[in-house]
Order: C-alpha cells, then structure tokens, then sequence
C-alpha cells in the first residue's frame, strides 16, 4: 500500500512538471444509468430518524407464450429487516395485486404503484410479498429478451444501455489501483464506491455502451444451457424454455491484466467497469431495495407457458321467429280485438 | 384626482384577486362526526374536537381543487349508543351532502351501506369489531384505532409466556361481545393458560359473584373485555374481596371514568395493565406533546377528575382525538389527491395517500388495507398513582417514553 502510495505521488509530481494533472470525478458504479429498473421510482424508507438494515432477494417469474413475448410477470421479494423500531416501506412497482407469501412476519399493502410495508421491528424481521405485476410495464425492465424462429431461439442482453463517459491520459499508478480495489470490493460483496482520477490531458466526452453481464442456465427444448450473456446469443434448439437469469459481476473486465495499459486505456477501462457494475446493481434491484446500502439480488426465471384462455364469449341468443309465426299471432290478436269490438257493441 | 381614484381602484380590483381567498369566499364542505354524546360525552366531545383541531388547521390554508377554495366544516350528530340512530344519522350525512364521516362506531354494520350507496368514506376512530373494517365489501369504511384482533393478539403475546392462568372475562355490550371474540381466537391454541370464560352484565354494579368464580378456577390474572364501567366494578369486586390478583384489559382500562369511580381506592387502579394503540413514534414525544398542546390550547385541557399522592391533577391524554385528527387531514389529502370532492373520488384516493399522524407516526391505508393502526403499533401501559406509563417487559413497549400525564 505505501509502496503505492509512494508510485503515486512520484508520479504526481512527474506530471506536475509537464502538465498540472486534473483530479476528475469517475461515472460512479451506483448511479442507476436509466429510469428503471428499479421499477416504478424504486423503493424508499420513511425513516423516523434512523434506518433500518435491510436485504432484499426478489424473484421474478416471468411466463412466455410460444414466441418468446412474456404475458404474465411476477415478483416475490424478501425483505430482511433488522434494526429495532418503526418502518414504513414503499416498494415502487406497477403492481396489480399483492399477497402475503408464507412465511411473512406482516402483511403487504397495496397502492396504484406500490407495495406498502408498516410496522414494529422488534430486531429483525422477515417481510415476504409475492405481487402480480403489470407485463406491459414490467417486462420493459426484464434483462432477457428472446426472438423465436423455427429451430433456433436467439437470447438477446436487453440491459445495454448508453452512458456518457469521457477519455483522457491518466496517471497510471492510481488507475491500477483503483481498479485492483473495484475488484476486491466485487469479489468481497462490498457496494463499490465511486472514485476519481488525476488526468493529464484534457477530458473529451464519449458515450459508452454498457451491459449487465448474465448468468443463463437452465434449457430451451431439451438443450442445457449455462453461460454468460454478454450481448446476444443464439441456441440451435427449439421446445420450451426455462431458464433462469441472474445478472453477474463483471468479473472478466475487473480481472484482465493491466500490464502495459497507457493511462488512457486504464482509465478507459475503470470508467466502463464502474458503468457496468451501476448496471448490474439496477438490475440486482429489480423492485428496489429500502435501504439504499443493503445487500440486493434478484433473480429472473423465464418459462414457456400457456396464456390463459379468454373469458368465453357471451353468446346472445335472438331468438328469431318466422314470419309464418309473427302473421299468425298478428291475426290472432286482431279476432281477438274484433271479437271485442263486436261483444261490445252488443252489450 | 381622478386618475389617483382610478389607480385606486384598480389595486383594489387587483387585490381581490390574490391567491388566498378569504374564509367568506370559500365553499364549505361538510364533515359529520357520528358520536355518543349523550350517552358517552367524553368519548364524544374527543373525537368532535379531534376532528375541529385537523379542520382548523386545514382550513388555515384551505383546500384548493380546480379552481375553487374549500374549507371544512364539522357537523355532530349523536347516535346514544343506539345503532338505529346511527344508522338515521348516517342518512342526514349523506342527505346534507357531508364528503366524509368520522364515526365511533355504533350501528356501522347497517350504516356503511347508507354512506356507500353515496360513495361517502367513513373513518372509524374508537370500536374495533373485525367484521367492520372489509376493504372488499365495505370500501367506504376505514379505520384508525386499534382493532380488536390486534389487541387480543398482542395480550395473549404478552400474557401467554407469563405461565399465568388467565380468567378470560368480557361483557355483554357490542363492545364487549366483539372482544371476547377476539380473544377466543387469540387463544385457542392456548387453552392451558385459560382458567375460565364468563360473560359479565354490562349494567351490573356488582360483579363479585362472577370474580369470586374466577378465584374458584384459579385464575392468576383476569383479562376484562368491556365498557369502562365493567372494568372498574371488575376491579372493586376484585380488590374488595382482597384478592390483589393482576388485571389486564383493552383500550377502555385507561378512560377517565374506570379512575374516576375508583377514585376514593387509588391503590385499586395501581397494576391496572392496559393495551392501547402507541401515542408516540420513534422520533421520541416531541409530535404528540405538540399535537396534545394544540388541542389544549384550542378546547382547554380534559381532566380526569382525580389526582396523585402528590396533589397533581390528572389528565387525559387525547387519544381518540388524536385517530379523528389524523383522519381528517387524511380526508384532506384525499380531496387534493383526487383533485375532486366528489366523495366517490374521495374514497378511492384514501387508498393513495398517507399523512404524518400526531404521534409522528406516518397515517395511511391502501387497497388491501384500510386500517391506519396496525397490530404492531399496540403497546402495553400500567397504572401506577393514577397515571400510566408504558412496560418494560414487551419489546415496543420498552422503547416507548412516559407521557406526562399531570398539570
């Protein structure tokens, strides 16, 4: 660590003689880069002066017609609260209805966008909704996408994303630093931290694209399938599918050797890392987590299955009657109003 | 001269159209509050002055919607306790075009129909019967006060794991009847700690026969479901007889009257443990010291009519009055929600909005749930020299501080 130090200040003040070196702030690695996910704004906590501590694991189960297009999506999240005291919990999300899943310690509300939580915690405290989400709305979040064709099904990364960013040559020792730390901080669990960097040359923005890497298992007809998602993928298979999801760390981009990266190349490289983990955390917390620092997963099952049936039809029956049918009861009726007629003039 | 008249009179015109308008040019809404009375005046005049205290407030600003300044206004009718009043008043609310109804309680059964029929939201603020509050057949009534299902949940929490064998005893009123429902079910998969089940005569002045069966049956602790009346000859029967046996009860344990008639026995009152809905949040006393401030300042304060050892007076904490405010500003949150006062709109956007409550507490309901006291807000306090201060053995209980209780 002092050794580090010692690099990094002798670089500092090498570049301190040919240029004045530039401490800029890096994208940071929590930031969410889009709107959604979390669904709906996300989650907060209406605090009465402190927070509780909370980890939230979420389940969404998303059933597919034959063509891949999803109809029903649905989401179980687990709330593990500790800290004793009150909580009062909003779960943003496009909820059709929500339910007590066995095993929760409270009862789930229901608001036109959200999932209400309110209580006492007496230290900890295990609250588990299981809500109906609205497909139009919800499946715009989901991170898989696929386009059926005979005989082959193309699985498609729908987390990538646009980011604004920005090049320029950096200091070497504090790039290699700070992403040997992004990497100990990922594999350890810890919520990265943003960081900055010290530039040499002017900063140009760029644009970058960026995805959440995703763990696919499971099988599509009676293939197995296991591997990471980078972009697209397509499977020669065709049949049913039940696979599950999970976004993953970027692991290949934090542990590829730095040696011989320029300042730029390091920076380039921090800068999508930082990126990429925001884009994993989003979808990590696809309904929002109340404790901004909490530990979050979410995992998302996909599976082939049959849409309901629409309600049948209501058959109205007209019950039509022939014209032999109306003439006889017209005819009736007039003898009957003739007969009358005649009666009375009798009386 | 003329043209300074002019000028004159064109900031006078401008003037009048400033944003605030005053109290003269607004448009009155009507809020019925539904109580006892006459036959329960305290349980009445709180929840009417609950109601008054949010209206103020509310009207200190008035509710804008589309264009038009409303203000509130609070009209009471009395129901006697009598369910078949409740009911004809519920229809001289919906027929003075009132856009909400605090009500204690009495009748609701037969009266929610009346109030939805006209899409009327009802804020129930003292009876805690299970089957009143139903967000799917009664969408127009929601509550703020603790339910019975929660109470009797929360003492046979409290109680079961004391080993005590419990004399399980209720009375014979509305009130009563709901509770010793609840508690049948709060402990029916704990029959070993029930010592016996009595039914007691809400009327009765002495209930000693029914105490000393509970004696026989070895009870170790009575659990008394009723009107303060039945709580305080519970009491007196008990202590008279000698038997210095625990006493636990509901909200009712701490109305004036149970102190008030046993107020020439102070040291019959002490150990009296009642469960109610928590008066203060976790940000400490602060929100309903300023809430009870308030209502004094505007309806002076309500004293119980006794004192301690040391000669203070005791003092009602405004409870009730506090679940009746809360509604209201509910009501008003749910008239800017809606952006209507239509009470059909206003009924559907009580599901949407939530408010801070007096304790500090946030206030709301949703969809699934139209109770705005929920289980885990139910704390346990005990009586010592006529006041009452919150348990230390019951995990919320124990965070909670002590209200002063004394002037």
């Amino acid at each position: 660590m002092r050794r580090w130090t010692v690099a990094a200040l002798a670089a500092l003040a090498v570049t301190g003689e040919a240029h004045a070196a530039d401490f800029v702030a890096l994208p940071s690695p929590l930031a969410p880069l889009s709107a959604a996910p979390p669904l709906a704004g996300g989650a907060t906590a209406s605090s009465e002066g402190f927070r509780h501590r909370v980890d939230a694991r979420t389940t969404v189960d998303v059933s597919l017609d034959p063509d891949g297009t999803p109809f029903r999506i649905s989401a179980t999240q687990r709330l593990d609260v500790r800290v004793k005291g009150d909580y009062f919990f909003t779960i943003g999300a496009p909820v059709l209805s929500v339910e007590a899943a066995p095993g929760s310690a409270s009862t789930p509300g229901l608001r036109a966008a959200s999932i209400l939580w309110a209580g006492f915690n007496p230290g900890r405290r295990r609250l588990i909704a299981r809500a109906a989400l609205d497909p139009a709305a919800a499946s715009r979040s989901l991170p898989l996408r696929g386009e059926a064709a005979p005989g082959r099904i193309t699985l498609v990364n729908a987390t990538g994303v646009s980011a604004g960013s920005f090049t320029a040559d950096a200091v070497v020792p504090p790039r290699r630093q700070y992403l040997a730390g992004l990497a100990h901080d990922v594999s350890r669990g810890i919520p990265a931290t943003s960081g900055g960097a010290l530039v040499t040359t002017r900063p140009v923005a760029t644009k970058v694209r960026v995805a959440a890497p995703l763990l696919v298992t499971g099988t599509i007809g009676r293939r197995h399938v296991r591997f990471v998602l980078e972009d697209r993928s397509t499977i020669h298979a065709g049949g049913p599918i039940r696979l599950t999801v999970t976004p993953q760390d970027p692991t290949r981009l934090l542990r590829a050797p730095v040696t011989g990266l320029s300042g730029r190349q390091l920076l380039d490289r921090a800068t999508r890392a930082s990126l990429t983990l925001a884009r994993v955390r989003q979808y990590r917390t696809f309904l929002g987590n109340p404790d901004a620092t909490g530990k979050s997963r979410t995992t998302y099952a996909f599976r082939t299955a049959a849409r309901p049936a629409p309600p049948p039809a209501v058959i109205e029956h007209h019950e039509r009657r022939s014209p032999t049918v109306t003439l006889a009861a017209v005819a009736g009726v007039l003898l009957a109003l003739a007969g009358a007629a005649f009666a009375w003039s009798r009386s | 001269m003329r043209s300074v008249l002019l000028v004159l009179v064109a900031a006078v015109a401008l003037a009048g159209c400033g944003g605030s308008s005053s109290p003269s040019h607004r448009t009155p809404l009507t809020i019925v509050v539904n109580g006892p009375f006459s036959r329960s005046p305290y349980l009445g005049r709180t929840i009417e002055n609950g109601a008054r205290l949010a209206v103020q407030e509310v009207n200190a600003n008035g509710l804008r919607v589309a264009g038009t300044t409303y203000e509130l206004r609070v009209r009471t009718l009395d129901t006697g306790l009598s369910p078949a009043r409740a009911v004809a008043n519920m229809r001289r609310a919906v027929g003075q075009d009132a856009i909400a109804v605090v009500d204690e309680g009495t009748g609701i059964d037969a009266s929610w129909r009346i109030a939805n029929d006209a899409g009327v939201p009802i804020g129930v603020v003292f009876e805690g019967g299970r089957q009143i509050v139903d967000p799917v057949t009664r969408p127009n009534v929601f509550r703020i006060a603790p339910t019975d299902h929660g109470l009797a949940f929360r003492l046979a929490e409290y109680l079961i794991p004391k080993g005590l064998k419990i004399a399980l005893m209720h009375d014979d009123s509305d009130y009563g009847a709901a509770g010793g429902r609840a508690l049948a079910t709060a402990f029916s998969r704990n029959r070993s700690s029930v010592a016996i089940e009595e039914t007691l005569p809400a009327d009765a002045l002495d209930l000693g026969p029914q105490v000393l069966r509970a004696r026989r049956a070895h009870a170790t602790a009575l659990l008394v479901w009723g009107r303060p009346a039945t709580i305080a000859a519970v009491l007196t029967a008990a202590r008279s007889a000698g038997w210095n046996v625990p006493v636990f009860t509901p909200p009712t344990g701490a109305d004036p009257f149970v102190r008030q008639q046993l107020a020439d026995h102070p040291q019959w009152v002490d150990g009296l443990t009642f469960a109610g809905g928590r008066l203060t949040a976790e940000v400490g006393t602060g929100p309903f010291l300023t809430f009870e401030q308030k209502y004094e300042s505007s309806f002076g304060v309500d004293r119980v009519g006794v004192k301690t050892r040391a000669g203070r007076a005791v003092v009602v904490l405004p409870e009730t009055a506090m679940y009746a405010y809360d509604f209201v500003n509910l009501v008003a949150a749910a008239v800017l929600k809606a952006g209507s006062t239509a009470p059909p709109r206003i009924t559907a956007a009580l599901n949407e909005v939530t408010t801070e409550g007096a304790n500090g507490d946030q206030r709301g309901f949703n969809r699934n749930n139209h109770e705005g006291v929920v289980d885990d807000d139910i704390y346990f306090a005990r009586f010592h020299d006529m006041t009452y201060a919150p348990v230390k053995d019951d995990p919320l209980s124990a965070t909670l501080p002590t209200l002063p209780q004394t002037r």
